[in-house]
C-alpha cells in the first residue's frame, strides 16, 4: 500500500528525533452495507476508508497521529508535526542514520474467503436477504422484518522502526436479522446475527432461512413472555452468546489496558486462584475464520492462542506492546484497534470458556427457583471495581429443576470476581457467537463463547412485584 | 484533491450522467491529551476527511463514500452509488430543493489557547483527583477537542459550509475506602476552552464517586426513583428513537399515530434545539441543508412532533423539522442535536433511591418496545437525608410508563454528551421496580 522507501523515511525521521520506537499503520478498507425492510431495500451503501496512523514511543509515553493524506509530503509533515509537538526537536539520535532493512511478512491466507469480495451481483445479495425475510415470518404476528448484510474487506500494513513489516487482509461478513412482532398493542423484537471472517460463503455456513427463522421465533417467544422475576437467584447461562458474561465480568479485567495501571481488580494476581476450578478461559486469535481472528494483530505481531485462566488459576493477561513495556509481561498479539483513527490497546479476540463435563440437563437439577438465560444481549464492566452487567434477551423461569415459562427484560448485575467464583458447573456444548466490543481503541469484532453453565447466584433485574 | 475539488468533481460527473446527486464533505480535527502519574502519557493529533454521496436515479436512492479523494476512487463511488440505487424497490426517493446556505464559522477563538495551557489543564485534572486520600487510581485524565468542518452541495442547488467544535475535560477515577472500591468516569464539555475548569470537574468527580463508597445491597422492591440529571440523560440517549420520524415510518416506534395525545406527565416538556448558542451539538443546517430551528416534541405531556428529515416528513405528511443526519460513511437518518427535558419547579428528595448513574443502557434498553432493565448505582434516602449508598441493583420498566409517573422535575439542568447532547434536570419517578441482592 505504501512505498518501502517512504515508510523508511518516515520511521527514520522519527528515530532521528529521539523517538524510542515508531510504528506506521496503514489501512485501506472497502465496505458494503445493505438494509432490507419487509423485502424492500431501504438503503444500500458502499465505501472506501483509507488512512494511516503514526505512533511514537518516548519510553512509555505515546504520541499518535492519523491522517487521510497518504502522500509523501503529507505523511512526512505528520511525522515532523508529531515530533515537534512532543517538544523534543533538536535532540538527535545517531540511530536515525541510514535506512531500515524490513523483515517482510506477507499474509498466508489463513482466513481468506472462498468467495471474493467482488463476486456475485448485488441482486444475489438481495435475494439471500429476502430468503431470511420470508423465513422470519413464522406467524402472522411477525409484523416487520429487517435484514442487513455487512461486508468488510480490510487491508492493513504495520511497519515499525525495529524493521517489522507485516501485512494482512481481513474479509468479514455478517448477516443481521431483526424482527418485530405485535399482539394486542404489545411489541417485542427478535434478533439473530451470525458473522465470520469469510466472504459470501457465510450464506452456506449460516443459511439465511435458518437465521431468519431464529429471529422470528424469538420475537414470538417474547410476545408470550412475562417480565422476568427480580432478585438474587441461581442462573443457568446458555452457550454461544452467553459467553458475553465472561467477556464483561472477566475478559476486560485481564487486558493490560487497565492491568498496567493497576486499575483492574485482577491486577498482580498471576498464579492465584481467581475463578472457580471448573473455569478455563481462553482467548484465541487464530481460530480459522473466527469473527475476531486475524493473522497479525494491529501492531504487526502474529496472533496466538492465550490461556488466560486454567482450572480457575490466572495464567496470563492480554498484552499489547505498551502493556508489555509497562508490566514486563510478554506481548500476546492482542494489540487491536477499530481502524487507523485510534491507537491500539490490548483487546480480546475470540474468547471462550473451555468445555466441562457436566451434562446440560444436570445443570438444572436441584434448582428450586431460578433463571435460564438462553440468549443474551450486550453488557458493560468497570474494571476498577469489577461491577458488570449484561442483558438477557430470551430467558425462562426454572422451577424445581424444570424449564418453564419464558420471561423477558432482565439485566444481570454483579461484581466480576464474585460471579466467576460462583460458577459451579460447566457443560460440554461449547459454541461461539460474534459481537462488537467497544473500548479505548474503538469497536472491534470479537467472538464470545461458552458451553451451558450454572452460576449459583446473580442479581436478576426483572420486575419487582 | 481537496474536499471542495472532490465535491465539484462528483457533481460535475453526476450532471453529465443526468442523475441527481448530493455530496456531503466532512473534515474532522482531533487533539487529545492523556495524563497519568503526573505526566502526559499520550497525545493524539489528527485529521480525517471524506465525502459521502447520495444519488437519486429514477426516484431511487443510493449511497457511497470515500476517504480516498482520487478521480479513480470517486468514479468507483459514483458507480457503486448508482448500482445501490438500482436495487431500491420503491420509487419514492428525491433530493430536496436546495438553496444557498452560506458560510458559518462557530468556533471563533474558542480553541486558540496554547498547547501548554491545554497540557496544564490535563495535568491539573489528574492532580485534582489525586488530592483526595481515598483516590486509589486515576487510569486516565483526558483533555480532548474536536472540530468539524461540514460542506454540502447538490445538483439541486444546495451549497453551504459550517464549522463546529467542542472541547472536553474529564477522567476515570477509582476510589477506595477499606474493602469498598468504586470506579466512575465523567467529562465536562463546552464549545469554549476557557469555560472548562479542571478544578471544578475533578472536585465534582471526587464527590460523586466517594459518596458511592461503602455501598450496601438494596432490597428488591418498588421505590420512588430520583434520577440525577446525567442518569436521566442516559435514558434519553437510549429512548430518543421513539421520536425519530424514521422509526415511526418503519413501524419501530410506539409513538406511531399518537400525535396530539398525552403520553407523559404534564410536568414533562421535551425540546430539541439546534440553535442553542452554547449547545454542544448546535448547527446552522442539517445534513440535507434544511435550516435549524427549535422543535418542541412533548409539551406538558402531550406529543407535539416527531423529528424528521425531508424523506420522513414527506412519508408522514408531517413538517420537516430539519433533523436529517448523516456522516459521510452513513445513510440518511434522523437525529436530535441538543435534546433536553425542560427544567420545572424543583423537587425534594424524601424517601427512595437517588439514581446517580446507569450502566449497560446500550444493552438493557430497547427503543422499539420501550422496555428497559439496566444496572444502577445510587444512594438510599429517607427523611430527606442520604442514609447510605446502594449497589448491585437493576431498574426495570417501560420508558413511556415511566414518563407518565414523573412526579416532579428539578431546576438543575445538566448535559451528557455523546456526539449529541442530552440534557435533563433531576427527575422524580414514582413506583419504579428495583431488583437487588437482598
Amino acid at each position: 500500500m505504501l512505498d518501502e522507501a517512504l515508510v523508511s523515511d518516515i520511521l527514520t525521521l522519527a528515530r532521528a528525533r529521539g523517538v524510542d520506537f515508531a510504528e506506521l499503520y496503514v489501512e485501506r478498507s472497502r465496505r458494503r452495507a445493505m438494509r432490507v425492510l419487509n423485502g424492500g431495500v431501504q438503503e444500500a451503501t458502499s465505501g472506501i476508508e483509507y488512512g494511516a496512523g503514526l505512533r511514537l514511543f518516548y519510553g512509555t509515553d505515546v504520541v499518535y497521529a492519523y491522517t487521510n493524506d497518504l502522500t509523501a509530503p503529507g505523511l512526512l509533515e505528520v511525522a515532523e508535526d508529531l515530533t515537534r509537538l512532543r517538544g523534543e526537536a533538536g535532540r538527535v539520535d545517531a540511530r536515525g542514520r541510514g535506512g531500515l532493512d524490513f523483515r517482510r511478512h506477507a499474509p498466508r491466507g489463513l482466513h481468506a474467503p472462498s468467495v471474493p469480495f467482488d463476486e456475485h451481483p448485488k441482486s444475489y445479495r438481495l435475494e439471500r436477504l429476502r430468503e431470511a425475510d420470508a423465513a422470519a415470518r413464522v406467524a402472522p404476528e411477525v409484523r416487520d422484518v429487517e435484514c442487513s448484510l455487512l461486508e468488510w474487506d480490510q487491508e492493513v500494513l504495520v511497519c515499525n522502526s525495529e524493521g517489522g513489516w507485516a501485512e494482512d487482509r481481513r474479509v468479514r461478513t455478517r448477516l443481521v436479522v431483526t424482527t418485530i412482532a405485535q399482539r394486542n398493542g404489545d411489541v417485542q423484537t427478535g434478533f439473530a446475527a451470525p458473522g465470520l471472517s469469510v466472504g459470501l460463503e457465510l450464506f452456506d455456513c449460516c443459511p439465511p432461512a435458518e437465521v431468519g427463522r431464529k429471529a422470528g421465533e424469538q420475537a414470538m417467544t417474547l410476545l408470550r413472555a412475562k417480565r422476568a422475576p427480580a432478585g438474587a437467584m441461581p442462573v443457568v447461562i446458555g452457550n454461544a452468546f452467553g459467553g458475553v458474561i465472561f467477556h464483561e465480568a472477566l475478559g476486560h479485567l485481564l487486558e493490560t489496558t487497565s492491568v498496567a495501571k493497576k486499575a483492574s481488580v485482577l491486577t498482580d494476581r498471576l498464579g492465584e486462584q481467581v475463578a472457580s476450578s471448573v473455569v478455563t478461559y481462553i482467548d484465541d486469535g487464530t481460530t480459522p475464520h473466527g469473527w475476531g481472528s486475524s493473522e497479525i494483530d494491529d501492531e504487526g505481531m502474529a496472533t496466538q492462542r492465550t490461556v488466560l485462566i486454567e482450572s480457575g488459576v490466572l495464567r496470563s493477561y492480554m498484552v499489547d506492546r505498551w502493556g508489555a513495556l509497562v508490566t514486563g509481561y510478554a506481548p500476546t498479539g492482542s494489540g487491536r484497534r477499530q481502524d487507523y483513527t485510534v491507537a491500539p490497546t490490548s483487546r480480546m479476540r475470540n474468547t471462550f470458556i473451555a468445555p466441562g463435563t457436566t451434562p446440560v440437563e444436570a445443570l438444572f437439577e436441584g434448582i428450586e427457583f431460578g433463571l435460564y438465560a438462553k440468549d443474551m444481549g450486550g453488557g458493560q464492566v468497570k474494571p476498577g471495581s469489577g461491577e458488570y452487567n449484561f442483558a438477557v434477551r430470551e430467558g425462562y423461569v426454572i422451577r424445581r429443576g424444570r424449564v418453564e415459562e419464558p420471561v423477558r427484560g432482565a439485566m444481570l448485575v454483579g461484581k466480576g470476581p464474585e460471579s466467576i467464583r460462583r460458577v459451579v458447573a460447566v457443560s460440554s456444548d461449547l459454541k461461539t457467537a460474534p459481537g462488537m466490543c467497544g473500548s479505548l481503541s474503538g469497536a472491534v469484532p470479537v467472538e464470545v463463547g461458552q458451553p451451558h453453565l450454572l452460576v449459583s447466584e446473580i442479581v436478576v433485574g426483572g420486575e419487582a412485584r | 484533491m481537496t474536499l471542495d475539488e472532490a465535491r465539484r468533481y462528483v457533481l460535475e460527473r453526476a450532471r453529465r450522467r443526468g442523475i441527481q446527486a448530493e455530496v456531503l464533505g466532512l473534515r474532522d480535527r482531533e487533539l487529545t491529551l492523556r495524563a497519568h502519574g503526573g505526566r502526559l502519557e499520550q497525545l493524539t493529533r489528527a485529521t480525517q476527511a471524506g465525502v459521502g454521496i447520495r444519488v437519486v436515479v429514477r426516484e431511487r436512492v443510493g449511497y457511497a463514500y470515500s476517504e480516498h479523494l482520487s478521480p479513480e476512487a470517486l468514479d468507483w463511488v459514483l458507480q457503486e452509488a448508482e448500482e445501490n440505487a438500482a436495487l431500491q424497490h420503491e420509487a419514492v426517493g428525491f433530493l430536496p430543493e436546495g438553496t444557498d446556505l452560506g458560510e458559518w464559522g462557530r468556533l471563533g477563538q474558542s480553541f486558540d489557547a496554547s498547547m501548554e495551557r491545554k497540557q496544564q489543564a490535563t495535568l491539573d485534572m489528574e492532580a485534582g483527583l489525586r488530592a483526595d486520600p481515598r483516590t486509589h487510581r486515576v487510569p486516565a485524565a483526558i483533555y480532548t477537542e474536536r472540530e468539524r468542518e461540514v460542506s454540502l452541495g447538490s445538483t439541486e442547488g444546495a451549497a453551504g459550509r459550517y464549522r463546529t467544535g467542542v472541547a472536553g475535560i474529564g477522567a476515570t477515577v477509582v476510589m477506595r475506602e477499606g474493602d469498598s472500591i468504586k470506579q466512575s468516569a465523567d467529562m465536562d464539555w463546552s464549545v469554549r476552552f476557557d469555560a472548562l475548569d479542571p478544578g471544578r470537574t475533578s472536585l465534582r468527580l471526587v464527590e460523586r464517586t466517594a459518596r458511592l463508597l461503602d455501598a450496601r445491597p438494596l432490597r428488591t422492591g418498588r421505590y420512588v426513583a430520583y434520577f440525577e440529571p446525567k442518569a436521566f440523560a442516559q435514558l434519553l440517549w437510549a429512548f430518543w428513537p421513539l421520536w425519530s420520524g424514521k422509526a415511526v415510518v418503519e413501524g419501530k416506534s410506539r409513538l406511531v399515530g399518537r400525535l396530539g395525545e398525552r403520553i407523559a406527565s404534564e410536568l414533562v416538556t421535551l425540546v430539541d434545539d439546534p440553535t442553542l448558542p452554547e449547545g454542544l451539538a448546535s448547527r446552522p443546517f442539517d445534513a440535507e441543508g434544511t435550516s435549524a430551528r427549535p422543535v418542541v416534541l412533548v409539551e406538558r405531556g402531550v406529543l407535539c412532533s416527531y423529528l424528521t428529515n425531508s424523506q420522513t416528513a414527506h412519508a408522514l405528511e408531517h413538517p420537516n423539522t430539519g433533523h436529517a443526519s448523516r456522516g459521510y460513511r452513513g445513510v440518511l437518518g434522523v437525529a436530535p442535536t441538543n435534546l433536553y427535558v425542560k427544567p420545572a419547579d424543583g423537587l425534594r428528595r424524601e424517601r427512595g433511591v437517588v439514581v446517580t448513574e446507569l450502566m449497560g443502557v446500550h444493552a438493557g434498553a430497547n427503543p422499539i418496545t420501550g422496555e428497559f432493565s439496566v444496572q444502577g448505582l445510587g444512594l438510599w434516602v429517607d427523611g430527606g437525608e442520604v442514609v447510605h449508598a446502594v449497589e448491585d441493583f437493576a431498574i426495570a420498566g417501560d420508558f413511556l410508563a415511566l414518563l407518565e409517573r414523573v412526579g416532579a422535575v428539578g431546576t438543575d439542568l445538566d448535559w451528557w454528551f455523546a456526539g449529541t447532547a442530552f440534557g435533563a434536570p433531576t427527575v422524580e419517578v414514582g413506583d419504579l421496580s428495583f431488583a437487588g441482592g437482598e
